[in-house]
């Protein structure tokens, strides 16, 4: 067990955004959360970290840090790369004073090497192509070795190949830290070659739930309306 | 056929109504933000935990950066008054008092207060914006996600600032003020600098200094405070940032004319 979410609702302004959903993400394995925009997915995440109260059911995830990969990269652009990546190092109220500068440092470089992004320490955010944005906040969140690893759409508005290298990237992490992950995406690329479980959100409930390779073979409406990205089907943009 | 509740509904009185009730709720949220807010900056502080090297930061965007601006309109104030007062006050025989006038009114009341008005426009709006700009970009969503609290982080040093700061802008600028008052006095009169200066001495008090140092602290504090808070609840998009600073403006503004009545109440009414 590491995430493991149970009836979990929550409603805004009297909507119900999350209607009880309920899934496991195990360590080492990849849920996609896929589904229309404003279906809910981002909500989902803010209530595994915390970001938002739950107003029912639960939420069980492994001893350790969560970590957050924010859609828009969300890298603080008054800091520098090497401050952006060391951030939680230096404040966080636990691990404050604990690193001397120098091995600050090599943490930094190590996890910009992971990114694959060597020698950018003192360059701003802005600065940055937008995958290298996303490269560096990758870098940003799991400075601190975290046991659940949230991802919001880190393939969006991204080049193919950029997209490509982010998702080596979460495959990687996934192998090197055995960290349970959640990715929500609207891209095939990403499902196929991240997850290894797949949910589908509409109207904040659960409609499939299965593999990408289930997914694929569109033997469900719901599925294969967002597979063949048609307008006919279950789910409708408006109402 | 309507029914009345469906008549009511569309009426001008309850559109105006409810309009008004939501900008009353959206009062009581602001104020009650700030509160909390300012508490819980409060305990940070007075358990030294302060980020020193962000405190330096803001310090000097605080300070120096405002100096120019706050430097000009305390010292063109001073212009304005001397230059209307002075020639009048020679003519009618007290003209020994320019500069005792001058530093009472300063130092009571010009010096403090313009800069607020100085510090509100120049460094609570990019405080406002600047935080506001942080929450809609999900950076102060991050800072939290990576368990740092965003209160100690981004509240505490740019609060502890503007308390250090503004006291030390205040005595510039009232110095500053102060001498134009005396470069005014020289231009417009026969007066000369000794006659000037000599009077300004006897318009200092230290109840008045202690007082305006005090005021300089609040305001300082307050503005800051009120600025971050606005920023902080900033939500959606540009058009929230906006929203934000506009409202740490005004706020600011208000609240600093307030203090300045509480103080002038409780010390020399
Ligand atoms: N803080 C909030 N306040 C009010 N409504 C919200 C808030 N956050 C999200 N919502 C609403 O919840 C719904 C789902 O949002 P979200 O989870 O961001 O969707 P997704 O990430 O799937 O696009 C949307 O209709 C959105 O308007
Ligand atoms: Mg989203």
């Amino acid at each position: 067990m590491s995430i493991k979410v149970k009836n979990l609702t929550k409603s805004f302004d009297g909507k119900n955004v999350i209607d009880n959903i309920s899934f496991e993400v195990h360590d080492g394995e990849t849920l996609a959360i896929v589904g229309f925009s404003g279906s809910g997915k981002s909500t989902v995440l803010k209530l595994i970290c915390g970001l938002i109260e739950k107003d029912g059911g639960e939420i069980i995830t492994s001893e350790g840090d969560i970590a957050m990969v924010f859609q828009y990269s969300a890298l603080f652009d008054s800091l520098n790369v090497a401050d952006n990546i060391s951030f939680a190092l230096r404040e966080r109220k636990d691990l404050r004073n604990k690193y001397k500068e120098e091995e600050l440092r090599s943490i930094v470089s190590q996890k910009l090497e992971l990114v694959g992004l060597k020698g950018i320490e003192s360059k701003f955010p802005s600065e940055l192509s937008g995958g290298m944005q996303k490269r560096v906040s990758f870098a940003r969140a799991i400075v601190t070795e975290p046991k659940t690893i949230l991802y919001d759409e880190p393939t969006a508005g991204l080049d193919p190949i950029s997209s490509t290298l982010i998702e080596d990237y979460i495959v990687r992490l996934q192998q090197e830290t055995n960290a349970a992950s959640i990715v929500v995406t609207h891209q095939m690329s990403t499902i196929t070659r991240t997850a290894n479980k797949l949910i589908m959100l509409y109207k904040g409930k659960i409609v499939f739930a299965g593999t990408p390779e289930e997914m694929l073979r569109q033997d469900n409406p719901y599925t294969k309306q967002f597979v063949t990205a048609s307008l006919e089907g279950p789910m409708h943009m408006l109402s | 056929m309507i029914t009345f509740k469906q008549y009511l509904r569309q009426s001008t009185t309850y559109k105006i109504f409810k309009i008004f009730i939501r900008e009353f709720v959206d009062f009581l949220t602001t104020f009650g933000d700030i509160v909390e807010n300012g508490l819980k900056t409060l305990r940070y502080i007075l358990t030294f935990q302060v980020n020193v090297k962000e405190l330096m930061d803001q310090c000097v965007r605080f300070g120096i950066s405002s100096l120019p601006i706050t430097l000009s309109i305390v010292g063109m104030t001073s212009i304005i008054v001397t230059s209307q007062v002075a020639s009048e006050m020679v003519k009618q025989g007290g003209g020994h008092f320019v500069g005792l006038l001058m530093s009472i009114l300063i130092i009571r009341e010009v010096g403090a207060i313009m800069s607020g008005f100085a510090i509100v426009s120049m460094i609570g709006s990019s405080l406002a914006s600047e935080i506001a700009t942080m929450r809609v970009t999900e950076q102060i969503d991050a800072i939290s996600v990576l368990d740092v609290d965003p209160i100690r982080y981004l509240f505490v040093p740019r609060i502890l600032s503007g308390i250090i700061m503004m006291p030390v802008i205040v005595i510039i600028a009232s110095a500053f003020g102060i001498l134009t008052g005396a470069l005014t006095t020289k231009l417009t009169t026969e007066l000369g600098y000794r006659a000037y200066f000599d009077s300004v001495w006897l318009g200092i008090y230290m109840k008045d200094l202690g007082v305006c140092l005090l005021k300089s602290i609040c305001f300082g504090g307050t503005i800051a405070l009120i600025s971050c808070a606005c920023g902080y609840q900033a939500s959606g998009g540009a058009k929230g940032v906006g929203l934000a600073t506009t409202k740490a403006v005004v706020w600011s503004f208000v609240a600093i004319v307030i203090w300045d009545m509480i103080f002038a109440i409780a010390f020399f009414f």
